[in-house]
């Protein structure tokens, strides 16, 4: 509320100046007084490079006289409440960025506007067709794919050397590796592996043909009482036992980036982009070096990464915007071709732009080549609307995984989960 | 509430200094409410003033708790989840909201864990508060300060900020408790996760909220102790009484009142803890944490099921209700024994 009367305020004050200026000069003051307008546009916290949608929003002002756009960063942490709060408003934030897991939820509540007809004028023909699947529903299009990103596994050069140990191709090589590093130094934890790393699951239960949850008739039901989720849970346990990570925390708490490799001993971890780059900082800061080296995940055979989660946003309008036709003007160009590219530059290749064509070149050796091998395996949650109520807190995935962990029978947990997922996957 | 305790504190002990708000003093004779009072009371503002005077207390008191109080009441009758809240449907559903509570295991679990959470508060609260109290009595000026002081601290430390610092101490990782333990030569406490179920969470917890809550009982024990007069306890010692006899015989029945007054608030306190709970570990692990308030947040905010939400709060209401009733109860038939 607060953030709403600054900001009422402040355009009430540029009113007042621009009318000023227009009585002195007494020139251009017909075309901006009925145009005053403010776009409003929020992404979340990292998504957008300071300089790249300043560029975007200057370039646009430009071409709207009168229209000031106004960028709003905010933190995932609760922002479906906040997003659900905001679209039931009368003056919802004009364009907003979603996650690519929870686009379809809120596309089904008729909160989004319905783009469809701009699909030209949005350079639809040159989307990723993988990015695209969480931006459509029911053969309508309802936002723009923004960026996706998957996770790799970061590891510590100077430990892997010292074991002797060389980037894996296939998962019995890693396990090999991780025994070996453990050999050479117990006071290294192998790799960094929080129990409740989902995402990370959701790749392993991909490698062995299951999902997270099925199509059945027309509904939906979980999916982890499976011979698939068993095995790929095995693997996971396995993979657990050479940390001493908490069994029942996910990697953002305690965050592993910035809490826990830069104290030292982890040997290797996995993560995105931002969190190797959050990492790197926070030992710089801390007067160390770091020297990363990237591998995708090893799959189960040398020849094909193991699956990762494929994560990411969409732009989306939402359908109570006052201005939505100046917000799709302002897709088309963030969205573009012409500025993902820059983005692709701006990010150094470690966000995948919406278009194939626009692809950043990664340098050897950095974490968006690694990350760019792994990205022809990538796979997404369920699209269904339901999907984004399983993911909300507490995520019976979780905490299926924590209670195998810690020796539960994997078919029983799985079948407690699956009781969860299939009654919030159905829900609207 | 003041007035009630004020009531119930005249009604119990005639060494009790009557509070400011009654200006006339005692009759010498019985209760002589009925019978004006020769002289010292103004005469009563007849009129509007009155009224002026009062209407701020229950214009805020209608916008801040009945308003709300009102809206909740229709939304728990309401299908309101995130669909419904953007598109601004109102769905009624007549009582489905509680007929779904009631009917479901977990809501019951979540209540019979929010009534043994508040007992075993309450119960160490008032338990230590008391003790501490009675040790405030006893100690010299100086180091009477100091406890003070301390208790001060520990009331006057804002929440999260507590609930932050208690995580760490107890963290798997890096938290000095493990630490602590292990330096003390306990084996196990390598990588202990305090954390590790339900129950062991809320341990942690009934530790913060007790360190939290003692201050205010223990303080007031005091004030209330200083108002026992000193020849009651020379009495008792004359007649042969030992701590304990004194304290059931002469501390206890003067300070019935507040026991009474200070256990019915830690009551709705801690009956009603939301931020302890829910920052310790955000009701888990596996919901396992989770009391009334918390449940009530996670349905609500977390699963944006709004309606769901409201009937919980509606029995959480309730609930304090009834409990809130046998006070009101004990309170009435005080003044009718009077």
């Amino acid at each position: 509320m607060k953030r709403r009367l600054i900001a009422a305020i402040g355009v009430a004050g540029m009113m007042v100046s621009v009318a000023a200026c227009g009585t002195d000069s007494g020139d251009n003051g017909d075309s901006s007084a009925g145009g005053e307008k403010t776009l409003t546009v929020w992404v979340m916290d990292g998504s957008a490079p300071e300089a790249w949608i300043a560029e975007v929003n200057k370039e646009f002002e430009a071409k709207h006289e009168g229209v000031t756009v106004k960028v709003e960063t905010q933190q995932w942490n609760g922002i479906q409440e906040k997003v659900t709060t905001a679209l039931s408003e009368d003056t919802p934030p004009d364009v907003l960025e979603l996650g690519n897991t929870q686009t379809a939820g809120y596309a089904v509540t008729g909160g989004l506007a319905d783009l469809t007809a701009d699909k030209d004028k949005l350079g639809y023909a040159g989307w990723n067709k993988g990015m695209l699947a969480s931006a459509e529903l029911d053969g309508k299009l309802f936002s723009a794919p923004w960026y996706a990103a998957n996770r790799v596994v970061v590891y510590d050069k100077a430990a892997f050397k010292k074991a002797g140990v060389t980037p894996p191709k296939t998962r019995e090589e890693w396990i090999d590796g991780l025994e070996k590093i453990k050999k050479s130094d117990p006071d290294v934890q192998p790799i960094y592996l929080p129990g409740q790393s989902w995402y990370v699951f959701a790749g392993f239960l991909w490698d062995e043909g299951g999902d997270l949850a099925v199509k059945d008739g027309d509904t939906w039901k979980g999916a982890l009482a499976t011979p698939e989720a068993v095995a790929a849970m095995n693997f996971y346990k396995e993979l657990q036992s050479f940390s001493t990570a908490p069994q029942d925390k996910d990697e953002a708490t305690p965050q592993q980036s910035t809490d826990i490799v830069p104290k030292g001993d982890v040997a290797s971890w996995i993560g995105l982009g931002w969190e190797a780059g959050g990492a790197i900082t926070a030992i710089e800061e801390a007067g160390g070096k770091a020297d990363f080296g990237y591998f995708p995940i090893p799959g189960k055979t040398a020849d094909t990464p193991g699956s990762v989660f494929f994560g990411g946003s969409n732009l989306a309008i939402a359908e109570r915007s006052k201005n939505k036709d100046l917000a799709t003007e302002w897709l088309a160009l963030a969205a573009g071709k012409e500025h993902m590219a820059k983005y692709a530059e701006a990010v150094t290749g470690s966000l995948l732009p919406n278009n194939d064509s626009v692809q950043f070149k990664p340098e050897a050796g950095s974490f968006a080549e690694a990350m760019g091998l792994a990205a022809p395996v990538g796979k997404i949650t369920p699209v269904t609307p339901g999907w984004v109520n399983v993911e909300t807190a507490p995520n019976p995935i979780k905490d299926y995984m924590t209670k195998v962990l810690k020796g539960t029978d994997p078919m029983k947990a799985g079948e407690e989960a699956d009781k969860v997922i299939t009654e919030r996957v159905n829900q609207e | 509430m003041t007035v009630d305790s004020q009531g119930a504190v005249d009604s119990a002990s005639v060494d009790t200094p009557r509070g400011a708000a009654s200006q006339t003093p005692p009759p010498a004779s019985g209760p002589g409410e009925a019978v004006p009072p020769p002289r010292g009371r103004r005469r009563m503002p007849s009129g509007i003033l009155p009224y002026l005077l009062i209407a701020p207390a229950v214009a805020s008191m209608a916008v801040l708790l009945l308003y709300p109080l009102v809206k909740n009441l229709i939304l728990s009758l309401q299908q309101l989840n995130r669909r419904e809240m953007i598109t601004r449907e109102t769905v009624w559903i007549g009582v489905d909201n509680y007929t779904k509570l009631l009917s479901d295991p977990d809501f019951w679990n979540v209540v019979l864990r929010s009534l043994f959470f508040t007992a075993a508060n309450v119960a160490l609260i008032m338990g230590l508060g008391t003790l501490i109290g009675l040790l405030l009595n006893r100690l010299g000026k100086a180091m009477r300060l100091t406890l003070s002081l301390a208790l001060m601290f520990a009331w006057a430390m804002p929440i999260v900020a507590s609930v932050t610092i208690f995580r760490w101490l107890f963290d798997e990782q890096f938290g000095v408790v493990n630490w602590l333990m292990r330096t003390l030569g306990f084996a196990g406490y390598e990588q202990h996760n305090w954390f590790e179920t339900g129950f062991s969470t809320l341990v942690i917890v009934t530790l913060l909220v007790v360190w939290g809550s003692v201050p205010f009982v223990a303080l007031n024990m005091y004030a209330g102790l200083t108002t026992v007069g000193s020849e009651l306890y020379e009495a008792a010692k004359m007649d042969g009484a030992g701590g304990w006899r004194t304290f059931w015989s002469v501390v206890f029945p003067n300070l019935k009142p507040f026991f009474l007054i200070t256990t019915f608030l830690e009551i709705i306190w801690v009956f009603k803890a939301f931020a302890q709970v829910y920052a310790m570990n955000l009701g888990g692990p596996d919901r396992g944490s989770e009391t009334l308030p918390v449940y009530a947040y996670i349905e609500g905010l977390g699963q944006q099921h709004y309606g769901l939400a409201a009937a919980i709060s509606i029995l959480t209401i309730v609930m304090l209700l009834a409990a809130m009733s046998f006070y009101f109860r004990l309170i009435l038939k005080q003044e009718e024994e009077q």
